[in-house]
C-alpha cells in the first residue's frame, strides 16, 4: 500500500498547472479558492473532527495504517461548496455507524452517496494523500474540481442488470455496484487516487465476473470472505486485505482448474466438445468480436433461443474466423441470453491435421458429414454450415463477396430431413482480413494444403502475417426459411433441394450487396 | 425353454454371462471351454475340451441348442503367446462354429466383436450406427480377428437368412484384462503429437448385461455397446494416473514402414485410431434390447489407477484372509 504511494510519486501540481480546473467556468468554486491548507500530521492528530465553521474545509482522515506501520495516512480534504449541513449528511460519526457494522469505526467515514442529477452544484472534493514525514503537508494544494452531472448519469447507465446474473446474482451485482461507485469516486479524485480507484474497481469487477461463474457453494465462500468489508471504501486497508483473501482464493480456484485438467476430470460430449475450454477462450473471442473487428449484428432475434436451426453463411477470409465470430455473436449478444454453442460443420479434411483436429473438436466443431448434420439438428442443436467450403475461404481478393457454388445442396437435404429452419447469414468484413492476392498452388500441393495464400503480409512477415487486418464487420441473420412443410422424402428430390439451395444463396448474395452498399469504410 | 450354448465359458466374461442367464429359470445353459472356468458359472453345465467342427455340430444337435454365444477369442481376455495360434482359434474357430450351427436347430448366434471394426476414418460420422460397413483392419491384436470374423459374418448372414446373426460390438472393455488395459497401464502410454481422438469404453458388467439381453431378444443384426461417456485419449490416460508419451507421426510412420511397432507401444488398434475418433451410437441397443449401461467410463478408468488398485487389492486380500480364518476356526 504505502509503496504504491511513495512521496516521489506525489503529484506536483500547483494551482498554476494548466490541467487544473480551478479557474474554470464554475464560478461557485472560486469563492473558496484554497491557499494550501495545513493538514494535521497523521502521527500527532490521527482523527481530526470536522471543523466548526461552515466555510472552512472539512478535513477528514481515514485510518490507513497497515499492521505495524504508523506513518501512512490519508487525509480527505473536502471543499464545501454547498451548505455545511448538506455535506455533513454524508459524514457519519463513528457512534452512529456501529449499528451498520460494515466499516471499522475508528475513523469518520465518508459515505460516497453523493446526490445525483438533481443538485446542479454537485459537491466537489479533492483527496490528497500525504505519505510519510518527508512530504510536508504545507505543499499539498487543495483544489476544487468541477463535476459534471452528465458524468454521473453516464456511469449510472453502466450498472448491469441483476437478472443477468444467475449464480450468486446478488453478490456479483453488489460487487458491480461497488465497482461503478468506486470508479466514479476515483475519477473525481486526483491522479493517484484515480489510479488506485481504477485498480480497486478493476479488482472488484474481476471478482464479480468470477463470482458469476462459480457454483453457489463457492460464491457463498467468497461472500463470507468479503463479509464486513465496505466495498466502496477502497482507502480502507481492510478493503485490500479482504480483496487479497478473495484473490488468493481465486488463485486457488485457478490452480484447481489446471489440476482438474491434468487429472482428466472434465467432460466432453461425443463429438469432443469441452464446454470448459470454450469458456476459457471466450475472452479472446470477445476481444476479436468487440474490439478487433467491432462486429455489428442484425436480426439476431431470427435465431431461435432454443430448438434446432441451420445457419447457412458465406465463407471467406482464408482462416475460418467468420465461423468464430458467428459463434461469438450468439454467445454474447443473443437477446434470449441462452449462450448457445454453435456447432459449425467443417471440412473433414481438417480432422486429419495435427493440433487443428483436437482444437476444432473441443471447441464444438464437427466434421461436415451429412449424418452429423442431421444428427445434430435432430438433437435440437444450432448448426452452422458454410456451403462454399474451401472455394469460399480460399477465394482471391479480386473475387471478394462473389459467392461460390453452394456445394450440391447437402445442407438443404439435412435441413429437410431434420425439419430445421434455414437461417441465411451474411458476413461482411471477413473477406478483407487476409487479402489473398494469389494462390501459390505448387507450394500448396507440396505441403498438402488446399491452397497457399500470398497476402501482402503472408508469408513475407512470417507469423506476424497471420494477424488478421482489423476491418469492421457486420453480420446479418436473415429471416428463417421453414422446411417443416416438406416431406423428409423430398430431401432426395434434386429439384426441390437445388431450388432451395439457390434461393438461400441468392438471399445471402443480396444481403451482402446491400450491406456493402451501406458500408462507409473498410475499417 | 431356451437352451443357450456359451462357447468360451472358461473366461471371466463367459462365466459372468452364464451367471446372468442363470437368473432366468427358463434358460438352460451349456458351456464349452478349453480350461475349467475361473469364476462361478451359475447353473451352467460345462465341458472342458477342444472340439472340432463336426463334434461341435453333434453337440449342438444333441443338446438341441437354440442360442449360441460365441466368446472364444484368444487375446481378448488374456495376453496371447502366439499370434498364429490366436488367428487359428479366433478366425477359423468362428468359421467352424458358424458352420456347425447350420446343420442344427440353432436360430440365433451372438458373436463378440469390437466397435473398432468400423475403423477410424475422418469420413466416418462422429457417431457411428450399426449400418456403417466394416473397415479393413491391420491391427496387431484380436481387433483384427474381430474384423475378419465380422466380414465373414456379413457374407454368412446373406447365405443363411434363417439364422439370426447378432454381432455385439463392444467398446474397449474395462473391469478385467483387455488389450486396452495393457496399453493404459504401461508406464507411458503413447500418443501422437497434435491428436487427441475420442474413444469409448465399456465396463465388463454392462457388456454382460448386453449379452444376456441380446441372447433372449427377438431382434437380429449388430448392436453397438458402449458406456455413455465419451473420453478423449489424453483424458483417459490422465484418469488412469499416467502421463502420455507424445510421439511424432512421421517417426511412427517411418518405424511402421521399417516393420517395427515399438513407436506405438502397446496400442492395440491401428495407428489411425491414434488420429481419428471412433465413437458409436448405442441407441439401437437401448431401444431394441432395453439395455442401459450402469458404469461410467471415467469411474472404471480411475479404478485402474495404480494407487487405487493397490488399496482395492489390499481390501480383497484382507477379506479373503478373514474368511479363511473364520472357516478354519
Amino acid at each position: 500500500m504505502s509503496d504504491e504511494l511513495s512521496p516521489t510519486e506525489l503529484p506536483t501540481e500547483t494551482p498554476a498547472t494548466p490541467t487544473t480546473p480551478a479557474s474554470s467556468a464554475t464560478p461557485v468554486h472560486t469563492k473558496h479558492k484554497p491557499k494550501g491548507r495545513k493538514a494535521p500530521h497523521p502521527a500527532t492528530a490521527p482523527h481530526t473532527a470536522a471543523p466548526a465553521s461552515p466555510n472552512a474545509p472539512l478535513v477528514v482522515e481515514s485510518d490507513m495504517r497497515t499492521a505495524g506501520d504508523t506513518t501512512p495516512a490519508v487525509a480527505l480534504v473536502v471543499e464545501p461548496d454547498i451548505p455545511h449541513e448538506d455535506l455533513a449528511a454524508h459524514f457519519v460519526e463513528p457512534d452512529m455507524r456501529t449499528a451498520g457494522g460494515a466499516t471499522p469505526a475508528v475513523a469518520p467515514v465518508f459515505e460516497f452517496d453523493l446526490p445525483i442529477g438533481d443538485s446542479p452544484a454537485a459537491p466537489a472534493f479533492t483527496q490528497d494523500i500525504p505519505i510519510g514525514g518527508s512530504a510536508a503537508p504545507e505543499e499539498i494544494s487543495i483544489r476544487p474540481k468541477p463535476i459534471f452531472t452528465s458524468l454521473w448519469s453516464d456511469q449510472a447507465v453502466e450498472v448491469p442488470s441483476t437478472d443477468e446474473l444467475p449464480i450468486a446474482g446478488s453478490t456479483a451485482s453488489t460487487l458491480y455496484d461497488a465497482e461503478i461507485e468506486v470508479r466514479t469516486i476515483a475519477s473525481h479524485g486526483n491522479a493517484q487516487n484515480a489510479v488506485m480507484g481504477e485498480m480497486a474497481a478493476g479488482t472488484l469487477k474481476l471478482i464479480g465476473d468470477n463470482l458469476r461463474r462459480m457454483t453457489e457453494e463457492q460464491a457463498d465462500h467468497v461472500t463470507k470472505l468479503l463479509h464486513g468489508i465496505d466495498l466502496r471504501d477502497y482507502l480502507d486497508p481492510d478493503f485490500w486485505k479482504g480483496i487479497g483473501i478473495v484473490l488468493r482464493y481465486q488463485a486457488d480456484e485457478l490452480f484447481g482448474f489446471f489440476k482438474r485438467r491434468m487429472n482428466g476430470q472434465y467432460t466432453t460430449d461425443p463429438y469432443g466438445m469441452d464446454r470448459e475450454l470454450i469458456e476459457a477462450i471466450r475472452p479472446l473471442l470477445n476481444f476479436m468480436y468487440r474490439t478487433w473487428w467491432r462486429v455489428t449484428t442484425e436480426g439476431l432475434a431470427n435465431v431461435p433461443g432454443e430448438g434446432r436451426a441451420l445457419l447457412v453463411s458465406n465463407h471467406s477470409g482464408v482462416l475460418p474466423w467468420d465461423g468464430a465470430m458467428i459463434a461469438a455473436a450468439l454467445l454474447e449478444d443473443h437477446p434470449a441470453h441462452t449462450e448457445r454453442v454453435i456447432r459449425s460443420l467443417h471440412l473433414h479434411w481438417f480432422s486429419t491435421l495435427p493440433f487443428v483436429a483436437p482444437a476444432l473438436a473441443s471447441l464444438g466443431q464437427v466434421p461436415g458429414l451429412p449424418e452429423n448434420a442431421v444428427r445434430l439438428l435432430s438433437n435440437d442443436e444450432l448448426v452452422c454450415v458454410f456451403p462454399e467450403g474451401l472455394k469460399g475461404v480460399g477465394k482471391l481478393y479480386k473475387d471478394r463477396y462473389k459467392l461460390a457454388r453452394f456445394g450440391r445442396g447437402g445442407f438443404v437435404q439435412a435441413a429437410i430431413r431434420a425439419h430445421a429452419p434455414i437461417i441465411p447469414v451474411s458476413v461482411v468484413g471477413a473477406e478483407e482480413i487476409y487479402p489473398m492476392l494469389a494462390n501459390a498452388e505448387p507450394v500448396a500441393r507440396l505441403i498438402g494444403t488446399p491452397y497457399f495464400p500470398l497476402t501482402p503480409f503472408f508469408p513475407w512477415l512470417g507469423p506476424l502475417g497471420l494477424i488478421p487486418l482489423p476491418t469492421r464487420w457486420s453480420i446479418t441473420f436473415g429471416e428463417p426459411l421453414r422446411t417443416d412443410m416438406y416431406d423428409p422424402a423430398e430431401a432426395d428430390d434434386p429439384l426441390t433441394v437445388l431450388g432451395l439451395t439457390e434461393m438461400v444463396r441468392n438471399t445471402i448474395q443480396t444481403t451482402i450487396e446491400a450491406q456493402l452498399a451501406s458500408r462507409k469504410s473498410l475499417f | 425353454m431356451t437352451r443357450v450354448f456359451i462357447n468360451g465359458i472358461d473366461g471371466l466374461f463367459g462365466a459372468k454371462i452364464a451367471q446372468a442367464l442363470s437368473a432366468n429359470p427358463t434358460v438352460t445353459i451349456i458351456g464349452l471351454g478349453r480350461t475349467t472356468p475361473s469364476a462361478p458359472v451359475g447353473r451352467a453345465e460345462y465341458l472342458t475340451a477342444r472340439l472340432s467342427g463336426r463334434q461341435l455340430r453333434e453337440l449342438l444337435r444333441i443338446e438341441q441348442i437354440d442360442v449360441v454365444i460365441h466368446l472364444a477369442f484368444a487375446g481378448a481376455e488374456s495376453p496371447i503367446a502366439s499370434r498364429e495360434d490366436a488367428v487359428q482359434q479366433n478366425v477359423l474357430g468362428s468359421m467352424e462354429l458358424l458352420g456347425a450351427c447350420v446343420g442344427s436347430r440353432v436360430r440365433r448366434v451372438l458373436v463378440q466383436s469390437h466397435t473398432a471394426v468400423y475403423g477410424a476414418n475422418p469420413l466416418n460420422p462422429s457417431l457411428i450406427t450399426e449400418t456403417r460397413p466394416i473397415a479393413r483392419s491391420h491391427a496387431p491384436s484380436v481387433i483384427r480377428d474381430y474384423t475378419e470374423v465380422e466380414q465373414f459374418l456379413t457374407d454368412f448372414a446373406l447365405q443363411h437368412p434363417a439364422l439370426c446373426i447378432v454381432p455385439l460390438r463392444c467398446a474397449s472393455l474395462l473391469g478385467a484384462w483387455s488389450p486396452i488395459i495393457d496399453y493404459l497401464t504401461q508406464t507411458e502410454p503413447h500418443m501422437l503429437v497434435g491428436f487427441d481422438p475420442c474413444l469409448q469404453f465399456l465396463h465388463l458388467d454392462d457388456a454382460v448385461a448386453g449379452f444376456a439381453l441380446a441372447a433372449l431378444a427377438p431382434t437380429c443384426g449388430a448392436f453397438n455397446l458402449a458406456a455413455d461417456e465419451t473420453l478423449c485419449l489424453s483424458q483417459a490416460i490422465k484418469l488412469v494416473g499416467k502421463q502420455p508419451k507424445l510421439v511424432l507421426e512421421p517417426v511412427v510412420s517411418l518405424a511402421l514402414a521399417l516393420g517395427s511397432r515399438d513407436a506405438l507401444g502397446l496400442w492395440p488398434f491401428e495407428p489411425s485410431f491414434l488420429r481419428h475418433s471412433c465413437v458409436t451410437d448405442t441407441t439401437k441397443a437401448r431401444n431394441e434390447l432395453g439395455w442401459a449401461p450402469t458404469h461410467t467410463a471415467s469411474a472404471a478408468l480411475q479404478a485402474l489407477n495404480a494407487n487405487d488398485q493397490a488399496v482395492e487389492h489390499r481390501e480383497t486380500t484382507e477379506e479373503a484372509l478373514r474368511a479363511f480364518l473364520a472357516r478354519r476356526s
